[in-house]
């Protein structure tokens, strides 16, 4: 009996699953490509389309000389309130100066139509507003996009004395017209693809036809294209879906938020990558010293820009060896030092009771988590941070034996130094690295922080951006690149454009240059 | 079509692969070789060897350059057949492999005497094999990057030896030839074997981009080789009496060891640890040497796991053996007298063979 009613069960189960399926097509049977005739069955559709958004705004009124019914969809908040009251809803509201005209037009631009679901759906959301009206089974599309923005304001993370105090925002058409500004230029391309499946987030590749390599183009066209994902919330995800070592440390694109420093980059042959709803841009392919290089650096007097050039190098190499130089000297090799320092090192590291290693690697994580708590306070707290930090908890350290004076100095000396490099992301690559560094001093000495340097640059030799070498011009050697690496020789030095980027243009000054519009 | 093509390298980097090569840790003792075999006149020998190596790097050329495509597996299958090429590649593999991981043992011993004494050999050898996997794994483009940079970055090294000139005795050096030649020509294996390298020139030949320079890059890296070592060796020279250095075992690093300044004492231990970078430089290319020839045995395109095998095979080898001086230095006569065959002898050979190949080629034909 048992076995019986059991197959029963499962009888009445598959007729159950049978009836939820044959209800599904009926309810995709609604659902046809194109519009209706019927306005009335048409707004079901829509109501149907977007359950659960109140957002939706669907206004019905007559219009024209024939009171034609007609339905204004669109999303409030996503909309420009301005436009569709009085240029939409306005001219159709009033009577027709010629009662010939049977529909009154509205005066706005961006006018089109479409005739599917999909292409309804898909404008409504991007913020366009959709005309129905009684009899068509096409719906009328008007450019009425409109969201929250925020104002052009100085780029916060990379503040520049003497560029533009412009910085990208939200709005990637709005980006790629602050670049254009800087270059009203023919050959100013971009390319259009929309990455995402839910977020269809539009990203633009930007470059100069006649400058930019067509092969790196290809290349990062493909790799936009791979990137299969729900949505894109920011740039720096894209980045990282399309850069070619994941596992790096270092950062293989420029990010930026400032237009000057990515035009200044697009005339050195680069590609310039926007994506929308997201206020930095990738610069593409980028090299290891382009992240020493700011703006600021071409218009000052080339002897100050080569010396902070100089500075910013100096300040890598300290802020990555330092420490386990430090700790290499006074567990291992002490002999390299003089007696008088040495004997000087020894007196204030007498009542330290912790391994160098240990005391150093106290010493930076509390100066990290300085750092990260003083990102996300207020200005006001940030700097009460910085004070208790700085000299309260370091003064105490030091007295209270926990840390020699020296270390503070040295890691103090360290995150200095760590911050005068221009790039975020290299300035965190930097700091992370010197923890390995720290522990290969700590096992192995001088010969530990040797290796950990020749690692280093077997990576930077090896890694690639774009497939373009990441260690030009130093790995490729390119001697004409060094006018603008360690340096910054003036600019009536600079004829040609930097090699890294492969330009198949190369002179930029002088005569002979080809002047962009030809053709 | 060339298959190499696709890792082209340049002329420069063509140069510091063979530059690159020769100089390892044998500089370090060169002058006191130098100076047992052939005294003071001994700095007259580098010139002679230069002169032999340059002379052989040119016949190695003049074979490859026959077959432009061609690096010395494909040459051995092309000249000899399948089998025959790939048996008469299996001693030259030994070599090159043998010849790497003896400078990496050279440069453990080292490490050991003069850093970490306590540290097992193995695990020294396992801090060498990190960056030098990560070089040779990706091919021959990276590694030649690698080479060029290196070279640029250590370019002023050789510039902290003019610290001790002013204890210098210019006198040492005459007269010259005060001897006569017997005792120079008495130490030139030593110092011809200091030059090797230039075997390298059977695997790089044909990656490089512009083979009408192959000749003058090859001089070229050469010369850079002869004058760091003419020197090095003349410094140490005029620094040491004539009877001293030969009781030094390292006179380049007991030289560094009198240098003082004011912020750093010891400036030998940082040319030292520093001196590994430049080291690295030759362990790579042999290496690459040998990866290069076993991929092809197996014929595989990428050598990176070969790269890796090999190294870890040299760090288990060293566990097993615990290699100390005195079986290296009998192991590098050993390869230097392989070195002689493989530098001097193969090049003249596989001259004669190919030109003879080729005659037979054309008569068969027609």
């Amino acid at each position: 009996m048992f076995f019986f009613s059991k197959i029963l069960n499962r009888n009445r189960y598959q007729q159950k699953e049978a009836q939820t399926k044959a209800n599904l097509p009926q309810d995709q049977f609604a659902k046809q490509d194109s519009l209706y005739q019927d306005l009335s069955h048409n707004i079901e559709e829509v109501k149907r389309l977007f359950p659960s958004s109140p957002d939706l705004i669907i206004y019905r009124f007559v219009a024209g000389a024939q009171k034609t019914p007609v339905a204004l969809l669109y999303l409030d908040g996503l909309t420009d309130k301005n436009s569709i009251n009085n240029h939409i809803l306005g001219p159709m509201m009033q009577n027709p100066p010629d009662a010939k005209q049977a529909m009154p037009v509205p005066s706005i631009s961006g006018v089109r139509t479409v005739s599917t679901w999909d292409d309804l759906e898909a404008a409504i959301f991007a913020g366009e507003s959709a005309l129905l009206l009684e009899g068509q089974q096409q719906a009328w599309i008007y450019d009425t996009k409109g969201w929250p923005q925020r104002a052009i304001e100085d780029p916060q993370l990379e503040s520049s004395l003497k560029g533009a105090h412009q910085g990208f925002v939200e709005t990637g058409q709005q980006n790629i017209a602050l670049l254009r500004r800087y270059l009203p230029n023919k050959q100013f391309r971009i390319k259009e693809q929309t990455v995402g499946q839910r977020g269809r987030s539009k990203v633009w590749i930007l470059y100069l036809e006649d400058i930019a390599h067509p092969e790196i183009l290809q290349e990062l066209e493909t790799r936009i294209q791979n990137v299969d994902v729900d949505a894109l919330i920011n740039t720096g995800e894209l980045a990282q879906y399309i850069e070619d070592d994941p596992h790096s440390p270092f950062p293989q694109f420029i990010m930026t938020e400032r237009p000057d420093s990515a035009v200044s980059q697009m005339l050195q042959g680069r590609f310039v990558v926007i994506v929308d709803r997201s206020p930095s841009v990738i610069i593409a392919p980028a090299t290891f010293t382009s992240f020493f290089q700011s703006v600021d650096d071409y218009s000052t007097r080339w002897q100050i820009a080569s010396f902070i050039r100089l500075l910013r190098f100096t300040a890598f190499m300290i802020a990555m060896l330092l420490p386990a130089l430090y700790i290499a000297v006074i567990s291992f090799n002490y002999e390299i030092i003089p007696l008088q320092l040495l004997l000087s090192i020894a007196e204030s590291r007498a009542s330290v009771p912790f391994p160098p290693l240990l005391e150093a690697v106290l010493m930076e994580i509390t100066l990290e988590m300085m750092r990260e708590a003083g990102i996300r306070l207020p200005a006001p707290l940030g700097q009460t941070i910085g004070i208790v930090g700085g000299i309260v908890v370091g003064q105490a350290a030091v007295q209270a034996g926990i840390v020699s004076n020296i270390m503070v100095i040295i890691v103090a000396s360290t995150a200095i130094a760590s911050f005068i490099l221009p790039s975020y992301d290299m300035g965190m690559a930097v700091r992370l690295l010197r923890f390995p560094m720290m522990l290969l001093a700590s096992l192995f000495g001088f010969i530990g922080m040797v290796i950990g340097f020749m690692t280093l640059v077997a990576h930077l030799v090896a890694l690639e951006s774009l497939g373009t070498p990441y260690g030009s011009p130093l790995a490729p050697f390119r001697w004409a690149d060094m006018k603008d690496t360690f340096v910054r020789l003036p600019l009536s030095q600079m004829t040609d454009r930097p090699k890294s980027a492969r330009p198949i243009q190369n002179i930029r000054m002088g005569k002979k240059r080809p002047k962009g519009d030809e053709s | 079509m060339n298959k190499y093509a696709m890792n082209g390298i340049t002329l420069m980097q063509y140069i510091f692969l063979i530059q690159g090569a020769q100089v390892g840790t044998g500089i370090l003792s060169l002058p006191r070789v130098l100076a047992e075999n052939s005294g003071t006149d001994g700095w007259v020998n580098i010139l002679i060897a230069w002169g032999i190596n340059c002379f052989a790097g040119w016949v190695i050329l003049l074979t490859l350059r026959k077959y432009p495509d061609f690096a010395l597996p494909d040459l051995f299958a092309h000249l000899f057949g399948k089998w025959i090429g790939k048996l008469l590649l299996l001693p030259l593999i030994a070599y090159y492999a043998f010849f790497a991981w003896i400078i990496m043992i050279n440069t453990m011993l080292f490490i050991k005497a003069w850093f970490l004494p306590k540290t097992p050999g193995f695990l020294i050898l396992l801090l060498l094999a990190i960056p030098g996997y990560l070089v040779v794994q990706h091919g021959l483009r990276v590694q030649a990057r690698y080479a060029e940079f290196v070279f640029y970055l250590m370019m002023w090294v050789p510039l902290i030896f003019l610290a001790t000139l002013k204890h210098g005795h210019w006198l040492h050096l005459l007269p010259v030839l005060k001897e006569g030649w017997e005792p120079i020509l008495h130490g030139l294996p030593k110092t011809v074997f200091a030059f090797a390298g230039n075997e390298v020139l059977f695997f790089i030949y044909p990656f490089l981009k512009k083979k009408q320079y192959a000749v003058h890059g090859m001089l070229i890296a050469n010369t850079m080789t002869m004058f760091l070592y003419l020197y090095v060796t003349i410094i140490c020279f005029v620094f040491y009496t004539p009877d001293g250095i030969t009781t030094l075992n390292q006179p380049v690093l007991s030289l560094l060891k009198t240098i003082e300044f004011r912020f750093v004492e010891r400036v030998d231990m940082i040319f030292l640890a520093i001196y590994l970078i430049v080291v690295s430089r030759a362990w790579n290319a042999y290496i690459f040497c040998t990866v290069f020839s076993t991929s092809f045995l197996f014929k595989k395109q990428d050598h990176s796991s070969h790269t890796f095998v090999y190294f870890a095979l040299a760090i288990v080898c060293v566990y097993l053996v615990k290699p100390t001086w005195n079986q290296t230095e009998h192991w590098m006569t050993l390869l230097s007298n392989a070195g002689m065959g493989i530098m001097y002898a193969l090049p003249v050979l596989l001259l004669v063979y190919t030109s003879g190949f080729e005659k037979y080629r054309r008569w068969k034909a027609g």
